[in-house]
């Protein structure tokens, strides 16, 4: 009796720890299955960016100049800049990308070298001021290089940085 | 004897002229426009000025800042895309500069007091970029006279935001003589300039575009204004502004 009471015992407590190893597995599973989604949601919550843009000029307003483009790179898409240029060193730049997914706006100001030739360049930084779709909660900066046409406004930029989003 | 009296004639000549500077009243007034008028476009700014004194030579200028909207497009107005040497500029004259460092023209009445007279002088102006070593566009206005007095003279400037800056060196007359001074002055920025540029391994000629109006007029129109700096320390003040172009 108490051998087939044991018995019987021996058989619950095989059935308890059979369920728990079950449970058990099925929460390492779970927590497995989790783990990497999550390592995997921080790698692609990183945008790295590293884009050119070729950009013709559109439209000016005095010392602020309108121009539009494609760029090329990690975030490929249409840019359209609002570049200010006024007589200070220091010009700065806002810009919007609309790339697959969503758009980065972003604004940036660099230091003028050589204003008196033809296609001075531009190196400074950018801060990340919105985005949308896919981006909307883009933030971070950068740094931004560029060239500025003086005959014809075209600018050529150069973004660089890793954004969070 | 007669250079005796000649040298006597014009020590009074200077006394009377330095006793006329000390009872010197400025008196500034400006003017600017554009040419053509037209809000979101390239155009041709004009800045002109007088400075009286009751009929007499005004005081010496040191210094000139000029004011002009600080949205106006001086910057990105494609003018000076190239260094002109001040050096070479002084040495050789306007030949010496890069046709695209030129940014613009005009002309001057800078006059000589005496105690008998005042002898006038017209003189030309041309305006060329220099090289930068700050970042800032800097500029030279070459000043160039022929008769009664033959000169050169640069007056370096430099372009900020909303504000021309120049300064007026001493312009020597002739040894003893007070110094010459400006009594009027026009200058034109841009204009019918020809630049050159490489295009395919040619050089091809274009005009500039011009110092770029705004898209929108303040209202009251375009402010201007000007504050002369003279030798000694007196300053003089104007303003002004240039009416919004009518909408078409």
């Amino acid at each position: 009796m108490s051998r087939i009471g044991s018995a019987r015992d021996a058989g619950f407590v095989a059935g308890v720890v059979a369920a728990l190893l079950v449970v058990a597995s099925c929460l390492l599973a779970a927590g497995a299955a989790g783990a990497p989604r999550r390592v995997r949601a921080n790698a692609a919550s990183v945008l790295t960016v590293h884009d050119e843009g070729h950009l013709h000029y559109v439209h000016a307003s005095g010392s602020v100049i309108i121009d539009e483009g494609s760029v090329s790179g990690s975030f490929p898409g249409s840019v359209r800049v609002r570049f200010l240029y006024d007589g200070e060193p220091e010009v700065s730049a806002s810009f919007t990308i609309t790339g697959h997914g969503g758009s980065i706006s972003a604004r940036g100001t660099g230091m003028l070298s050589s204003p008196t030739s033809p296609s001075p360049s531009f190196k400074g930084r950018l801060t990340v001021t919105g985005g949308s779709g896919r981006y909307a909660h883009v933030h971070g900066g950068g740094e931004l290089f560029g060239v500025y046409n003086r005959r014809s406004y075209a600018l050529t930029v150069q973004a660089i940085g890793k954004l969070p989003y | 004897m007669s250079r005796l009296c000649v040298c006597l004639a014009l020590a009074f000549a200077l006394i009377g002229g330095l006793q006329a500077r000390a009872d010197a009243k400025q008196a500034a007034a400006i003017d600017a426009s554009f040419a053509p008028e037209r809000l979101g476009s390239a155009t041709t700014m004009s800045l002109g000025f007088q400075l009286t004194d009751g009929g007499r030579a005004p005081a010496a200028l040191s210094s000139m800042q000029i004011g002009f909207p600080v949205d106006l497009g001086l910057a990105t107005s494609g003018l000076g895309v190239a260094p002109c040497s001040p050096g070479e500029l002084e040495a050789v004259g306007p030949e010496a500069c890069p046709a695209d460092s030129k940014m613009g023209s005009g002309s001057a009445t800078v006059e000589l007091q005496l105690a008998s007279e005042t002898v006038k002088e017209n003189v030309s102006l041309e305006v060329f970029a220099v090289p930068s070593k700050d970042g800032y566009l800097h500029f030279v206005v070459y000043v160039s006279g022929v008769r009664p007095v033959f000169a050169q003279v640069l007056f370096p400037g430099v372009v900020l935001p909303g504000r021309l800056s120049v300064l007026v060196p001493p312009i020597p007359a002739f040894p003893e003589a007070p110094d010459i001074t400006t009594a009027q002055m026009r200058l034109t920025i841009g204009g019918h300039l020809t630049y050159y540029e490489r295009v395919h391994g040619r050089l091809v000629a274009y005009h500039p575009a011009g110092v770029g109006l705004p898209n929108s007029c303040p209202q009251g129109g375009f402010p201007f204004s000007a504050t002369f700096a003279f030798i000694g320390g007196a300053k003089e003040y104007a303003r002004t502004s240039v009416p919004c172009p009518r909408r078409r």
